[in-house]
């Protein structure tokens, strides 16, 4: 029904909304946590936070104890800054904390979360003092600097070396829907899981769903709330929901997946070919859209430490289509994230409790 | 009316109408479309005016004399003072069957703030997104290379030209899409260059001047200064004092020198840029007027920039021109600072500035 389609879709655009604006950088989570084990919270049977910090949300199933665990895992850091030094008229420094392009910085309007936040701009210098061709050069992010506007006395006062510092880009609604928002990467995935906790909370599978927004998936090479999360839940499956590049002018198609068009499911060492198989079967049955995207080394997503926790644990990646990844306008359909957790709820709601990849030959 | 009201200073001075500054920034108005902008001063002014014109190229013209009194009417010489309505911005130039939408400069943007912004786009603020690769997809050769404005593009979130079409259209322009906030002493906001200027002589204009004033809200200043030459040519006054936010140059290592006109620092007078050598003998009364009444003033950094005072300096037989402006940082940028209290002091001296006019000036 038409209807009730707008209304989960509009539903999803309000949580993309409140989600993606919640901030906190790799290492600073606790800025979101409270929020999301919040919307968890409405949706799942427990929540929990464990000691380095991941958000659990249970769904209890049906099936007889002790039953087999399924963990959805989306990253709930998003890029950001450190404040690295405050110079001489107040002038603040910052060390990027994920991987900006430093080209799309100038100008843009940040939050300094001190307390109370202070807002502040990468500050620019007016075409007018340029030197000639001075506009043809890249300004690398160690030459970026933040201005608040306030005497260096009160920038001294109020922003501690290590403050966290956000992109501040209010959730800009766009035609169709979509939504241009930073953090997307990887809130729009931790709405995701949100919608697939109030899917299953009704449809009630035979498994124990554990949705899991993850730490520190944007730093360093090891994706640790990953990793501590399969310790913990020892699932039989995993599957990470991250975003993954959509459309976009000078992107080659092979790089991308249209916005609008569903969930891409990865294919490649990272997954699983029976999870991909029957996540891509639960598509066609209930007839969402999806796209298939073939990465034959890293996923790049949480699923890379999932799959190699404890004795190996099969896993899959969902990806949501989005557009200027890692900008402050990262772009999303709101239907697209709404198809994911369908596919999510409707894959898991019907997996036998006996469902397993080891095979015991001989 | 007593001598203190929200209108008027104990320096008999009309109080800065921050309102006034919020509204015109948080306005669009890229040059040749001011329309929206003027009516917000038209709307300020035309109670407090005796007439108010908009002229062939779409300049706001408000004449304001002094009062008669019971002794007849005083007169000076003519001022002409004028602030531009116009800011930087971009136009749509096609619409691309993606639902792409490819854009010109109006006026001078740095092509380096423009990836990852977002534009207003059009009377129905439409908004944009100005898209660039992500970089996991960007080569090394790209990260080291300014897009240029041509391969630029805004994403409005449509999947076609015709869904494009129905919401924008070639021809339309677009602005920075930035919300006017207090930031401590600090304003930020868009077009601070030169809606300061406009909000500054829309409080002017509140109260009786000393001299025959004209005050023009120009059009068409950033794309060659344009409005103002036509409306010179028509006002023909003795005098003329420009209102503008200039560029401020504080940065991390910057000399004093490098960093003058400061943002705090009083109201920023011009020798010479670009345009104009500013007439000495008003730059004279100007710095005279702050001395005595103790308001800081500093120095626009020479030869840099031009104003509508390049032009109406030129027009007819020559216009003895000066400059005040409100120095600002990042003007140019999607979001621009300014001090409150430089807006005020600018108001304050070009009203005590008039008086000296009226005093000093031989005819």
């Amino acid at each position: 029904m038409p209807s009730a389609t707008n209304s989960r879709e509009s539903s999803t655009a309000e949580w993309l909304r409140t989600i993606t604006s919640l901030p906190g950088v790799p290492g600073h989570e606790h800025a979101a946590a409270p929020e999301i084990a919040r919307a968890f919270g409405q949706f799942a049977d427990r929540v929990e936070r464990d000691p380095i910090g991941n958000v659990y949300g249970w769904i209890d199933g049906t099936g007889a104890a002790p039953r087999p665990r399924a963990l959805l895992a989306a990253h709930m850091d998003r890029i950001g800054f450190l404040v690295k030094r405050i110079e001489k008229g107040g002038f603040i420094r910052v060390t990027s904390v994920g991987g900006f392009d430093p080209r799309t910085l100038p100008g843009k309007e940040v939050m300094i979360h001190s307390k109370p936040p202070m807002p502040a701009l990468f500050g620019t210098k007016p075409p007018h003092l340029q030197a000639r061709g001075e506009s043809e050069k890249v300004v690398p992010i160690h030459e970026l600097y933040l201005d608040t506007g306030r005497s260096e006395s009160e920038v001294r006062r109020r922003v501690p070396l290590g403050t966290m510092v956000m992109l501040r880009q209010p959730p800009v609604a766009l035609l169709g829907g979509r939504l241009a928002a930073p953090g997307m990467d990887d809130r729009a995935g931790v709405v995701t899981v949100i919608r697939t906790l109030e899917l299953l909370s009704a449809q009630r599978p035979a498994w124990d769903v554990v949705g899991v927004a993850t730490i520190e998936e944007e730093f360093g090479s090891v994706f640790l709330g990953a990793r501590t999360a399969s310790e913990k839940i020892d699932p039989r499956l995993g599957i990470a929901i991250d975003v993954s590049h959509g459309d976009m002018a000078g992107a080659r198609e092979a790089d991308t997946i249209p916005l609008g068009g569903g969930p891409g499911l990865t294919v490649g060492s990272n997954v699983h070919p029976r999870l991909f198989e029957g996540l891509r079967a639960t598509a066609r049955s209930l007839g969402l859209p999806y796209q298939v995207e073939a990465y034959p080394m890293s996923s790049g997503t949480d699923a890379m430490d999932i799959q190699i926790s404890r004795e190996g644990i099969p896993t899959a990646v969902i990806g949501i289509p989005c557009r200027y990844m890692h900008t402050g306008v990262e772009t999303v359909e709101p239907r697209d994230v709404d198809r994911c957790a369908r596919l999510l709820a409707g894959y898991l709601a019907d997996l036998p409790t006996d469902w397993s990849v080891t095979e015991v030959l001989k | 009316m007593s001598p203190t009201s929200p209108r008027r200073r104990a320096n008999g001075a009309p109080r800065f109408r921050e309102d006034l500054l919020e509204a015109l920034s948080n306005e669009s108005g890229v040059s040749g479309d001011e329309e929206r902008v003027r009516a917000i001063v038209v709307e300020a002014v035309r109670d407090r005016v005796d007439s108010l014109e908009v002229d062939a190229m779409g300049s706001l013209v408000a004449r304001v004399g002094p009062r008669a009194t019971a002794r007849g009417p005083r007169r000076g010489p003519h001022v002409m003072l004028c602030a531009h309505l116009d800011e930087v911005g971009i136009m749509i130039t096609s619409i691309e069957k993606e639902g792409r939408l490819r854009f010109r400069r109006a006026g001078g943007i740095d092509p380096r703030i423009m990836a990852g912004q977002v534009f207003r786009i059009g009377a129905k603020g439409i908004r944009g997104v100005v898209g660039i690769l992500p970089p996991h997809l960007t080569s090394s050769a790209d990260e080291e290379r300014v897009v240029p404005f041509d391969d630029l593009y805004l994403d409005i979130g449509a999947s076609s030209r015709e869904e494009a079409l129905e919401h924008v259209a070639r021809g339309d322009t677009a602005v920075f899409d930035t919300v006017y906030e207090r930031w401590g002493e600090t304003r930020k906001g868009k077009a601070f260059d030169d809606r300061a200027g406009c909000a500054v002589l829309a409080s002017l204009v509140q109260q009786p001047l000393p001299l025959p004033v004209t005050a023009v809200w120009s059009v068409q200043e950033e794309v060659g200064l344009r409005g103002a030459t036509a409306a010179a040519r028509r006002v023909a006054p003795d005098l003329a004092l420009v209102l503008e936010g200039t560029a401020s140059g504080e940065a991390p290592g910057a000399s004093d020198g490098e960093s003058a006109p400061r943002m705090g620092g009083g109201p920023a007078l011009t020798i010479h840029d670009r345009t104009l050598m500013a007439d000495a003998r008003l730059v004279d009364i100007i710095r005279r007027t702050a001395s005595a009444r103790r308001i800081p003033t500093q120095w626009k950094r020479p030869g840099v920039g031009g104003t509508d005072a390049g032009k109406i300096s030129l027009s007819g037989t020559g216009v003895p021109s000066a400059v005040v402006s409100v120095a600002c940082r990042y003007i140019h940028a999607p979001a621009a600072f300014l001090d409150a209290r430089d807006a005020q002091r600018t108001a304050d001296l070009v009203w005590h500035t008039l008086h000296a006019i009226r005093k000093e000036w031989e005819r």
